[in-house]
């Protein structure tokens, strides 16, 4: 009896979580509607406009820029990973050498404290000039992704209890096995947490990086293209596709992270 | 009482903020092979640093440690330690945590695995091989502990307040185990504890130290078989002794 009640309680409350999410989406898009009837610009279209413009895309492809749907989706989330890819390279073993030497600490404070508060979007058109339209917002993208990744492993490494090192030690781990069979893994939550904000901050600047450099595709390209020519239904789209990717990404980031801290025994 | 362990004419300086704290002063003690010795003493006196010496994670400021003939300079496997709040490894289960030493001193699977079974049995754990560090009991943990430390057949297992964090009935069960395995295994054991009561009801010896600076107050030897009863006048004769040398040192504080 017990059971079947708190099945019961559960239902309800996934029931009650998915009705208020609806009213709550439904909520924005009356707004969205409303505010397009009121400012009666063509800027900010009306809801079924926008669907149109969807559907058409879907059917005839992209006309104004020669590309499919899938091909601009692709080309940022394409972008987005091999910049994720780099600045997981960089960052990470970067990260675990920073925390663990104190001199290199204080050396590169300095530099990443200058750098830090620069938005990763204000390199945009010193990287697509000095390299070129294929890495340079690859690059803006790795900026965004880098810093807090690197944050996040140099406070994981300086988060690591000095009783696991000790006891790594006494069971006569030397050096390199003291790194990669404690350091590490001890590392590992917090290098995850690193990612989460990394992806976050990364979709943002890929985004503003293909705008900046409209070039070869890509959902930021797709937007500035249509702006460009006053299609604005099609800008809506592009502007919807970012937030249900990017939805997509962190999810997905945020489910290794529960996977990985379970396996980790490290909640 | 052949000197397996010397720690001869060691001294330790703490240096913080410019300023030097002696925290030992000219310790000198021999401990033989297979002996249980307990290193009692007031709070902050140094009892951890002098087994932190010993274990080579600490270096003395001066004097030295020699371990069956050989001068410690770091840390190493014929030294185990057992820590007081574990520091066991969360992200490997039991059985992982238990094979930590012999993996990376290369052993071959085959040995290792036979080995872990066999000190899993001895700390009774073989039914929690798979388990999560998370998923067991204070107790369990520590003698997942105390297992991984044996596991490498140290010649010294340095135990550091072992059972100061687990309630007075799991500190009890895990003493009489202590005794169990020790009956099993012939390493020398250095303890350091808080409980008087547990250092008369495990030791061979006690070793007494004073506040800081630490020096050795006294050295006690307790020649009675194990398991000793706890009832027993005599044990509440020595428990009282010692109690009152140690409040000495406390209230001169």
């Amino acid at each position: 009896m017990r059971i079947k009640y708190d099945n019961e309680n559960k239902l309800h409350r996934f029931g009650r979580y998915i009705l208020i999410s609806a009213v709550s989406l439904l909520v924005l898009l009356y707004v969205w509607w409303m505010v397009s009837i009121i400012l009666g610009t063509p800027a900010i279209p009306a809801p079924p406009r926008v669907w149109d413009a969807f559907i058409h895309l879907l059917n005839h492809g992209d006309v104004v820029t020669g590309y499919s749907m899938w091909d601009h989706i692709v080309a940022s989330l394409k972008r987005f990973a091999i910049a994720f890819v780099i600045a997981f390279a960089v960052a990470v073993p970067l990260g675990l050498l920073i925390g663990m030497s104190k001199t290199l600490d204080d050396f590169t404070r300095p530099i990443l404290e200058v750098l830090r508060p620069i938005a990763p979007i204000a390199w945009a058109p010193v990287l697509v000039f000095a390299i070129d339209r294929t890495w340079g917002p690859i690059l803006v993208v790795f900026i965004g992704i880098f810093f807090p990744l690197l944050t996040n492993t140099v406070f994981g490494v300086k988060k690591i209890e000095s009783n696991l090192m000790d006891a790594s030690r006494t069971l006569g781990a030397n050096k390199a096995q003291t790194f990669y069979k404690v350091m590490f893994p001890c590392t590992v939550p917090y290098i995850m947490n690193g990612i989460k904000i990394g992806l976050g901050i990364g979709w943002m600047c890929i985004i503003a990086a293909e705008m900046v450099a409209p070039y070869g595709g890509g959902l930021g390209y797709f937007i500035s293209m249509h702006a460009f020519n006053g299609s604005w239904p099609y800008v809506f789209v592009g502007i919807i596709l970012i937030s249900i990717l990017g939805l997509l990404t962190i999810g997905l980031a945020e489910r290794a992270h529960k996977i990985i801290a379970k396996r980790t025994g490290m909640e | 009482m052949s000197g397996y362990i010397k720690i001869d004419n060691v001294r330790k300086v703490f240096r913080k903020d410019d300023r030097d704290t002696v925290a030992i002063e000219n310790i000198s003690l021999e401990i033989g092979k297979n002996e249980l010795v307990s290193i009692l003493g007031p709070s902050g006196c140094g009892k951890t640093t002098v087994l932190r010496m010993i274990a080579g994670l600490v270096e003395p400021s001066g004097g030295e440690i020699l371990v069956d003939g050989n001068k410690v300079t770091g840390p190493g496997p014929d030294r185990g330690m057992v820590f007081q709040d574990f520091a066991l490894f969360p992200w490997r289960s039991v059985w992982k945590n238990v094979e930590f030493g012999l993996e990376v001193a290369g052993m071959p699977k085959a040995q290792r695995d036979e080995k872990v079974e066999r000190y899993l049995e001895i700390v009774g754990l073989t039914d929690f091989a798979d388990a999560r560090v998370h998923e067991l009991s204070g107790g369990m943990k520590q003698r997942v502990g105390i297992a991984r430390a044996m596991v490498n057949n140290p010649k010294v297992v340095l135990m550091d307040e072992p059972f100061g964090s687990l309630d007075a009935q799991t500190r009890n069960i895990m003493q009489a185990g202590l005794i169990k395995i020790l009956d099993k295994t012939d390493q020398t054991i250095v303890f350091v504890t808080h409980s008087v009561d547990e250092a008369v009801f495990l030791s061979d010896r006690i070793v007494i130290l004073t506040k800081r600076p630490a020096t050795i107050k006294e050295i006690i030897n307790i020649p009675w078989p194990r398991p000793r009863d706890r009832a027993s006048p005599e044990f509440t004769a020595l428990r009282k002794r010692i109690l009152t040398e140690l409040e000495k040192e406390n209230v001169m504080n």
